[in-house]
Order: C-alpha cells, then sequence, then structure tokens
C-alpha cells in the first residue's frame, strides 16, 4: 500500500519533469552518451594505432557514464521536490492523506528509477556499441567498461544519485526555485571526477596504472557511500512534516 | 457530535500570536463562516483544523479525529482550499490529469475516478477544458478546479479559505449553490474563511468573527444582531404633518436622533425590540396616519464593522 501510493507520487513527478524540455534532453543525451563515447574511443584508438588510448578513454567513459546518470536524478528531484514549493502545490498535497513515508518514497523513486534504468541501459549500450565496432574492425570482443569501469558505475552511482535526491532535501527548504537547486546539487556531481584524474598521476609511460585505476575507483565508491549515508542521515531528520509546511 | 470542535487552540510563529485561544464549535451539516481583516487568523485556523500545522497548545478534532492522533484519518475525511487555491495546480498536468493524482491519493477507488472527475468538471463547467494545462486556464477556471480537488473524495468537512475569490459572479453563485445544496443533501459540512460578507450572510449558518487571533463574537446573524444591536433605525412614513410626528418621537427618551425626509423620518431607536412597538402606539394615539414603520435592515457588514472596529471606520 505504502508503494502503490509512492508510486502515484513519483510516476506524476517523472511525468512533469519529462516535460521540462531541458530535463527530457538531458536524459536523451545522457542516455545516447555511452554508446557514442565506445565506438568514437575504439575507432580512434585502434585506428590510430595508439591501443593504450583505449584503457585511458574506458576509464574517463566508466566515469562520464556514472556522471551522467546522476545529472538527470539530480534534474528530477529538484523539480519534485523544489517545485512543489515553487509551484504552490505542496499545501494541497500536504492535505491528502499521504504519510511522510509514502511522500518520502514518492519522491526519492521518482529520481532513482529513471536514473538507475539509465545506468543500467547505458552501460549494456555501452558494451554493445563498442564491441559491434569492435567486430567491424575485426577486432576480439572486450568488456568495455572494463570491470574497474563496472564497479565505478554500479558502485558508485546509485549511492550518489541517492545523496543527490538528499542533498536535494536539504536544500529544499534553502531554495525558492528549481534552477538554485540544480546549481546546488552540482558539488555532488563533482565527486564523480576524481577517477579521472587520480590515476594520471600515476602514469608511466602512457601506461595507466592498474593500482591507481582501482584505488581511486575504491575512493570514489567509498566517498559516494559515505556521502550518501551522511546526507541520509540529516536528510531523515529534515524530511517531516513540519519542516515540509514552513516551506509552504 | 461536533463537525468541527477546537479547544483553547494556540498557534504563534515567533512573537506574533496567530491563532490564540481558539474555541469553536461547529455542528453536522452546518456551513460555517469565518470573518475576520487580514492577518486575523483565519487561515492559520484553516491550516491548523486540516493537520498542516501543528498547534502549540490545545487541540481540536474533526469528526472525533483529534487533529495531533489522529491526522491520517482527519485529511481522509477532510477537502481543503488552500488560500489563493487557484494557483496550487501542477501547470504542466492538464486540469483532469490533475484531478486524477489527487483522487489517486485520496483513495477513490479506481472504478470511481473517471466518473467523479467528469460529474465534477461537468458541474464546473470545465469538462470542455479537462485537456487544458492548468497552467494555461483563467484565473477563475483555476479556482474552480481547486473547488473540484477539494470535493474529489466526497468529504464529510470542507474547509475553504475564500472559494468564491477569483471567480466571476456566475460561477460565485454557482459555488455557493454547490455549497447550500451540499450541505442540505449529504449533511457536509463547510468551514468558510470569508471576506464576502454578503456572501456569508447568505449562505452561513453560524458566524465568527475573528481578529488578532481571537474569537470576538460568534452566532447566527440574527443572534449577533441580538447581541450586538443596541439601538435600530426606523423608517417612518406618514401623511400629514411631519414636524408634529416629529415632536411626538423627539419627546421620547429611547430616541437617539430624528430626521424628516419629505414624508418619511428617519429614527434611530435605542432597544428597538421592546420600544419600537411604544413609538407606534403614541404615534398612533397622536392622531398620526402611519403608512410604514420598517426597520432598516442591519448588514452583517455593519455588524462586523461593529466587532472588529468599534464602529470607527
Amino acid at each position: 500500500m505504502v508503494l502503490e501510493k509512492s508510486m502515484v507520487v513519483a510516476k506524476t513527478d517523472l511525468k512533469m519533469a519529462l516535460d521540462v524540455r531541458y530535463v527530457k534532453y538531458s536524459m536523451v543525451v545522457a542516455g545516447g552518451f555511452g554508446p557514442v563515447m565506445a565506438i568514437l574511443m575504439v575507432v580512434s584508438s585502434l585506428l590510430l594505432g595508439i591501443p593504450e588510448l583505449l584503457s585511458i578513454m574506458v576509464l574517463y567513459a566508466s566515469s562520464l557514464i556514472g556522471l551522467f546518470a546522476i545529472m538527470p536524478a539530480s534534474l528530477i528531484a529538484a523539480n519534485a521536490l523544489v517545485g512543489e514549493k515553487e509551484q504552490r502545490t505542496l499545501e494541497p498535497l500536504l492535505c491528502t492523506p499521504l504519510s511522510d513515508k509514502e511522500l518520502l518514497m514518492g519522491k526519492v523513486l521518482s529520481s532513482l528509477i529513471p536514473s538507475m534504468v539509465m545506468i543500467i541501459v547505458g552501460t549494456f549500450a555501452t558494451m554493445i556499441a563498442a564491441n559491434i565496432t569492435l567486430l567491424f574492425l575485426n577486432e576480439p570482443f572486450m568488456i568495455i567498461p572494463d570491470i574497474s569501469g563496472l564497479v565505478l558505475i554500479f558502485g558508485a552511482g546509485p549511492p550518489m544519485v541517492l545523496a543527490v535526491i538528499a542533498v536535494m532535501i536539504l536544500i529544499s527548504g534553502k531554495v525558492t526555485r528549481v534552477y538554485e537547486a540544480y546549481q546546488a546539487s552540482g558539488s555532488v556531481i563533482i565527486l564523480f571526477l576524481i577517477p579521472m584524474f587520480l590515476p594520471l598521476a600515476s602514469m608511466q609511460n602512457e601506461m595507466l596504472n592498474p593500482e591507481a585505476v582501482w584505488f581511486s575507483v575504491l575512493l570514489t565508491v567509498l566517498l559516494g557511500v559515505s556521502l550518501m549515508v551522511i546526507t541520509w542521515l540529516i536528510a531523515f531528520t529534515r524530511f517531516n512534516r513540519n519542516n515540509m509546511v514552513q516551506l509552504v | 457530535m461536533e463537525a468541527v470542535k477546537s479547544t483553547e487552540l494556540r498557534k504563534t510563529f515567533g512573537d506574533i500570536i496567530a491563532v490564540d485561544s481558539l474555541n469553536l464549535h461547529v455542528s453536522p451539516g452546518t456551513i460555517f463562516g469565518l470573518l475576520g481583516p487580514n492577518g486575523a487568523g483565519k487561515s492559520t485556523t484553516i491550516r491548523l483544523l486540516s493537520t498542516l500545522l501543528y498547534p502549540d497548545s490545545g487541540t481540536a478534532s474533526v469528526h472525533y479525529f483529534d487533529i495531533l492522533e489522529d491526522p491520517v484519518a482527519v485529511r481522509r475525511i477532510t477537502g481543503v482550499l488552500p488560500e489563493e487555491g487557484n494557483h496550487t495546480h501542477y501547470d504542466s498536468l492538464s486540469a483532469y490529469e490533475n484531478l486524477e493524482y489527487f483522487a489517486k491519493l485520496y483513495d477513490v477507488s479506481k472504478d470511481k475516478i473517471h466518473t467523479r472527475i467528469e460529474e465534477l468538471l461537468n458541474f464546473m463547467n470545465l469538462w470542455d477544458r479537462k485537456d487544458d494545462k492548468a497552467g494555461e486556464l483563467s484565473t477563475g477556471n483555476r479556482q474552480r478546479l481547486a473547488l473540484c480537488r477539494a470535493l474529489l473524495h466526497e468529504p464529510k468537512v470542507l474547509l475553504l479559505d475564500e472559494p468564491t475569490s477569483a471567480l466571476d459572479p456566475i460561477a460565485a453563485k454557482r459555488v455557493r449553490e454547490l455549497i447550500l445544496n451540499l450541505s442540505k443533501t449529504y449533511g457536509q459540512t463547510f468551514f468558510i474563511n470569508s471576506h464576502n460578507l454578503a456572501e456569508v450572510q447568505r449562505i452561513c449558518d453560524q458566524i465568527a468573527i475573528i481578529n488578532e487571533g481571537k474569537i470576538l463574537i460568534s452566532g447566527s446573524t440574527s443572534e449577533l444582531r441580538a447581541t450586538l444591536q443596541t439601538e435600530q433605525e426606523y423608517r417612518i412614513r406618514i401623511i400629514g404633518d411631519v414636524d408634529y410626528a416629529i415632536s411626538i418621537i423627539e419627546a421620547e427618551e429611547f430616541v437617539e436622533s430624528v430626521e424628516a425626509e419629505v414624508d418619511t423620518i428617519v429614527a434611530m431607536i435605542k432597544n428597538p425590540i421592546e420600544n419600537n412597538s411604544i413609538l407606534m402606539k403614541k404615534l398612533l394615539d397622536a392622531g398620526v396616519q402611519i403608512v410604514e414603520f420598517a426597520e432598516e435592515e442591519t448588514t452583517l457588514e455593519d455588524l462586523y464593522l461593529q466587532v472588529v472596529t468599534g464602529g470607527d471606520v
């Protein structure tokens, strides 16, 4: 029953978010990024005759797939939480028999579901696109993103998405406009840039140090999980009717 | 059982006392009007009763359900039209989708949702606009849509904050008729905040006047009149010598003032219930031919101004 009501909220929030042009386009761009990037990196590294480039680009692609999955979450969560305040729809919503738990779950699901779909579909689409390209180039099959990339995408992606939603809950009491919320969510996205830079520092002879790659990936996952736990611990104390009413 | 009951309800915002020791008793089926100037505490009262705000002290209940102990049950049986309700829609959803969303949240059974929405939109003359986005509707239509939302789940108690504001006279009349009809047919209780005194006088069974968070007076219009009215203006039309009639009227101690308007005398009489018959008898005994002896109707506005401003406007 809780889930049923929450899904009603989530579906409506998602529908409204997709009516916003830049949310819709950002999802299209984010979804299509992985496969396009895969084709380009395979073609460029093999045709240019620099196979080492592929391992570096795979790392970047993994980070960017994760990063692009967070962006729609931040946009949808901003619309779902701060948008209620901006449109003054929170008061009638709080007058319904919806419990705080149902409302919270609905708001989380509206951002989490599309982001998870994008992470999963985007990753597999990237794998397929990369391997079709390899097939055309008569090259053997590869796991692209590689194992460390998959750990990064599936280990850090979902916690980061949840952290973005929690950040939105926290800032929804502070900001009045949706675009202000978009800006604030950017701080979480920056964490996903860590794996792009750390391995570069340990590069030797244009080769990535696998240990440095794994270190940066695990560090990002750890930061993502820590951020998720911290933001949600605070968000749980803030997400209650008394606080929400003050937004009305 | 009372449809709405509050006991010593108090709500403050910082140093501002929005609602102070509020005691209300509204019987089921009553159309109750809460009147008061801006910032008097009317909207805060509705927000407290709709469980949107927690009181600092005191308690309230809606059909036995305590607003603090069982807020979900209270929300299930109340329909709320918030202040400036026309601004509280999801603009990117159609009128129909807005109502469908809230119908699901209010647990309207799936097989009844369409019928109920169609019924309400038709009643409010909005069915033809059902697919229009709420953000594209006119202010009046948005207000009607907000009313539809409040009525969706056939609540026992309706808490309406300025229900006819932003409506044209025809739509406002339809809403008043709807309120009267629902109250009469289904025994729904209406708790209405309004600035429109004529409207309140026309439809409300019970009225309370609130100022600075306190109820100053409550009762039916006639009860308010009886309580507040210590003097009454009468129009006395006669045939014959007006000056002679005035001299008889002026001689009475209970007459506050007398004025002549051609063949009509306007007299202000203290304690009118006791004294109007005495005056009429005096005039008749003096041989004055009375054509009309009529009470000037005291409007709710007169009473309201008397309570809120002490008549000093």
